[in-house]
């Protein structure tokens, strides 16, 4: 007869929560397990997955589990993970972090892998985005540009009914002047990109600066933040682009900027993120390059939307890089996909998406082909502590919009403070 | 060895024998206290004198995080001055208002669980999504608050949530509506207070108010300090409200920065770990210094059924 006491209950839990360890791990090893981590949206979440799911259907005892998180928690979650020793197998990278994580050694150099993963149908281009001295640490998903999304419909409603590369910043001011008149106090013709960081970036580079040196220092002046906060003041006061007040509600995820909102008719983001911003909207919406110049270089570069990296940790490295493959080179991968992260860099992949795209994939793809030719080198990566001054520059381009600062006062600060930035680390 | 002490020492080790079993049910509390409280705790503690970003070994840099913090970081006062507008006005505010609730609910009235269950919803919805979405759609430019404004005065009003000099009032509003818990401890101290001294008050023909005054509050008092020191401290640690509705920022121009969203920021989204771990050390020295200031002023203030002074 079993006879039991509290010691022996105290034994039998242990024994089973041993049991339980153990049978834990035999299960764990009788297959491959991969954990696949993307920051995106619910477009991307919905086509990666499916993706997901199609490797594991021809790939038998290969489970891929996968995470997605917006922007903004994406490197903190990155980050914790990563220094307690558990990262994903596959992790989504940006071309503003690769470096830092590359250096750290937490990724892994993907030449180990040539055997499953190869690059040679890749544009020189969208290769060496993911090199890290001479090393290969990602592999672009896809390519994108700057690009400024518009409202058609507005744009109709002034007779604009097309837009071309020309497009000035002086006819920007125009058209959106005239669009805030339609619905005066509501809807505006701009939105307002004085606070975000790439509306500076593109500003300098038009201009033959940088944001940044390589050797991670600020590489523009004060007298350039107060060009450019003083442009944004005339458009403002102009009526042209959204005040304050609506501009501070647009916390930068897709569902919040102007255009998605419903409160102007111009919004600076991403090429291939118009896949998203029309997911959203509720008329068509046009792309186009940021504004235009007369006599001076387009701003533009071409550089991975983002890149697909594999932990240095991984158990499971080559199957990790063999899913990579499957995602950038083969069909029925680049299929499920698409062309929500930009335009691929293989050009068999190009070609195998060419049947299936819509009017908007087409776009896409004409957009990033059309800008390849005007474009500009691509900056080096950002150092540590830009995502800070990003940060920093909505912050004070605020207080300047709000009136709390002058132009120039404003401009000072923002120089002052991401300097103090860089030389903190 | 004297006969006294084999007995003592069969007598401890009988006495450790039964009491082991006590032990062991503790072990499991203990020994979360040891790793997920005080281990963490001290290693912040340590973390506070290094420069650490998650994925570099911490580097030793005595006390230069101290040093940044009350000498060169503006954030670091502009959070601090955030956190104590808000606390300025949060705290007295949620107070009267959760009393006033609470002295409202004490009357047997019918059905009055229920709304004392309906009144502590909002505090039971604390700080999610919905709460930040249902917030920016009260308080924006075209939001339902200023409809009503504007249907009631013809003025338009201003963008409360993304408009700098208002938005942390929005947030002073949200932990208002929260007044549950509070509520709750002054409807049990208000059951505590015996009913023959508002009959005494009555035929000494004082007033509702006046018995508010002269019976309510003083018999309350230990109530009160309860609920200000704890709510105090809550207020300091308040930050989901703050994350939520500004996307994570502090926004705008930092008018939201509460210092719990600063400390966050500079955690896990600048990855300086050590300088965090720093402010961390700061706050709990801020919040002990208002606990105990809040302690010294209650002897003026609060007395005790068994006051014997």
């Amino acid at each position: 007869m079993l006879k039991m006491n509290r010691r022996g209950v105290l034994k039998g839990a242990l024994g089973a929560s041993v049991l339980a360890a153990s049978g834990h791990n035999a299960s764990a090893q009788s297959g491959t397990r991969l954990r696949a981590y993307w920051w995106g949206n619910p477009e991307r979440d919905r086509r990666t997955r499916a993706a997901l799911d199609a490797y594991q259907n021809r790939s038998p005892g290969v489970q891929v589990s996968s995470e997605s998180v917006g922007w903004g928690d994406y490197w903190t979650k990155l980050a914790t993970q990563t220094a307690g020793g558990n990262p994903p197998d596959l992790i989504q990278m940006d071309y503003r972090y690769i470096y830092e994580y590359s250096r750290r050694g937490t990724l892994l150099a993907l030449e180990s892998q040539s055997k499953v993963l190869s690059l040679a149908g890749f544009s020189a281009g969208a290769r060496d985005a993911g090199m890290v001295d001479g090393k290969l640490y990602g592999v672009t998903m896809g390519t994108n540009s700057k690009a400024m999304v518009y409202d058609t419909a507005m744009f109709e409603k002034v007779g604009v009914t097309r837009l071309d590369s020309s497009f000035t910043w002086e006819e920007m001011a125009r058209i959106a002047a005239e669009i805030s008149k339609v619905n005066p106090g509501k809807y505006w013709g701009t939105g307002d990109n004085s606070r975000w960081e790439q509306g500076f970036e593109h500003w300098l580079n038009q201009r033959g600066k940088l944001m940044y040196t390589a050797d991670g220092k600020a590489a523009f002046s004060a007298d350039d933040v107060t060009a450019w906060f003083d442009l944004w003041d005339k458009l403002r006061k102009s009526g042209a682009c959204a005040p304050a007040e609506v501009a501070a509600l647009n916390t930068g995820s897709i569902d919040q900027y102007e255009i998605s909102r419903g409160t102007a008719a111009m919004s600076y983001a991403n090429s291939n993120q118009i896949v998203a911003f029309q997911a959203i909207a509720k008329s068509k919406l046009g792309m186009s390059m940021f504004p235009q110049a007369k006599g001076m270089a387009s701003g533009h570069y071409i550089k991975p939307a983002m890149l697909m990296s594999v932990s240095s940790r991984s158990r499971s490295q080559e199957e990790a890089a063999k899913l990579v493959n499957f995602m950038v080179n083969e069909a029925e991968g680049v299929k499920l996909l698409g062309i929500e992260r930009g335009v691929p860099g293989a050009a068999a992949a190009q070609a195998a998406l060419a049947p299936d795209l819509d009017d908007l994939g087409k776009a896409q793809v004409n957009y990033v082909a059309e800008t390849a030719k005007v474009a500009v080198p691509i900056p080096p990566p950002p150092p540590k502590g830009a995502g800070e001054i990003e940060v920093l520059l909505r912050r004070v381009a605020d207080s300047v919009a709000f009136g709390r600062a002058s132009v120039k006062d404003g401009a000072n600060q923002f120089h002052q403070e991401a300097v103090s930035v860089l030389a903190r680390g | 060895m004297s006969p006294e002490t084999v007995t003592t020492i069969k007598q401890s080790s009988r006495f450790w024998r039964e009491d082991i079993h006590g032990y062991l049910f503790l072990l499991p509390w203990f020994a979360g206290l040891l790793i997920f409280t005080l281990g963490p705790t001290l290693v912040s503690l340590y973390l506070s004198f290094t420069k650490f970003d998650l994925l570099s070994p911490p580097r030793w840099a005595g006390i230069d995080n101290f040093t940044f913090m009350f000498t060169q970081d503006r954030r670091f006062t502009a959070a601090l001055s955030v956190t104590f507008i808000y606390l300025i006005f949060e705290v007295p505010l949620k107070l009267a208002f959760a009393l006033l609730v609470a002295v409202a609910l004490d009357r047997s009235v019918r059905g009055g669980n229920l709304y004392r269950a309906i009144f502590y919803v909002p505090s039971l919805l604390g700080g999610s999504v919905a709460i930040a979405v249902l917030w920016r759609q009260l308080f924006q430019g075209d939001g339902t608050v200023n409809r009503i404004i504007l249907s009631l005065t013809g003025i338009q009003g201003p963008s409360w949530i993304s408009n700098p000099d208002t938005a942390v009032y929005t947030l002073v509003i949200l932990a208002i509506w929260q007044f549950g818990s509070p509520m709750i401890i002054f409807l049990a101290g208000l059951r505590q207070i015996p009913k023959d001294l508002y009959e005494a008050a009555e035929i000494d023909g004082a007033s509702k108010l006046r018995q508010f005054r002269s019976v309510t509050l003083p018999l309350l008092g230990p109530v009160i300090f309860f609920n200000l020191v704890l709510q105090t401290i809550e207020g300091f640690k308040a930050f989901t409200p703050a994350f939520i509705v500004s996307g994570g920022t502090g926004g705008p121009v930092d008018s939201t920065l509460f210092y719990t969203l600063y400390l966050y920021q500079e955690a896990f989204a600048n990855f300086r770990m050590g300088y965090a771990s720093a402010l961390a050390w700061v706050l709990l020295v801020i919040i002990g210094f208002f606990t105990a200031l809040s302690f010294a002023s209650a002897r003026y203030w609060v007395h005790y059924d068994d006051d014997r002074r």
